[in-house]
């Protein structure tokens, strides 16, 4: 009879895996488009402060001659910084874009920029990661 | 095209010069707004939380620049 009792009825499960696809699909969708989870769950403060962020960090980063890592990376370091990188997601075509003179870390500026492009890549994961936990109903 | 050709007009305008502090700045007030954003609801507990990790990050920031002086002569 226990056993009964506890386990879940199979419409719930359903609204369930349901609720967990859309989730997802607010949590890739921030990824992508840097606010754009935020904007699907109509968190629209949130949305504007998340697509700012990472496209001022992406501009400064770019506009600084930040290194862009690319998938051909020699090592780990280079492997890591591509993953931080692409967190930016379509952000990361638009730096792409930006650094028409490539990238320049011989100086100090080119090394923060560096720092400000893996930084907005980072941040936009934990947004994405944020706008997920909400959609999933969590506190956020 | 024309949307690569305009980011290239804005690069070229941000050929970014900036001094260390100057980056430290701007890197901390963009972070400690969208930190205040993400992690705190109401507009007065955003606020606060956006001075004390702003002022955080500068008292960090300008500390570790400091300690690392005497190892740069």
């Amino acid at each position: 009879m226990a056993e009964e009792t506890t386990a879940p009825a199979p419409v719930s499960r359903a609204r369930d895996s349901k609720h967990d696809t859309i989730a997802l699909l607010v949590g890739a969708a921030g990824w992508l488009v840097p606010g754009l989870g935020h904007a699907l769950l109509k968190m629209w403060g949130r949305a504007i402060i998340c697509f700012v962020t990472v496209g001022v960090l992406v501009w400064v980063g770019a506009g600084m001659r930040g290194n862009l890592f690319t998938s051909r990376g020699n090592d780990a370091f280079d492997s890591l910084g591509y993953i931080a990188d692409l967190g930016t997601g379509s952000f990361y075509l638009v730096a792409r874009s930006l650094e028409t003179n490539g990238p320049d870390v011989s100086h100090a500026d080119g090394d923060y920029g560096t720092r400000f492009l893996a930084t907005a890549g980072v941040f936009n994961l934990l947004a994405a990661l944020h706008a997920y936990e909400a959609a999933r109903g969590c506190k956020a | 095209m024309t949307a690569l050709r305009t980011m290239g007009f804005f690069a070229v305008m941000l050929a970014l010069q900036l001094s260390h502090f100057q980056a430290l700045v701007i890197f901390a007030v963009v972070i400690s707004v969208a930190f205040g954003f993400l992690g705190r609801r109401q507009p007065k507990e955003r606020l606060k939380y956006i001075l004390w990790t702003l002022f955080l990050f500068l008292l960090i920031g300008v500390g570790i620049g400091w300690a690392m002086y005497p190892f740069s002569h």
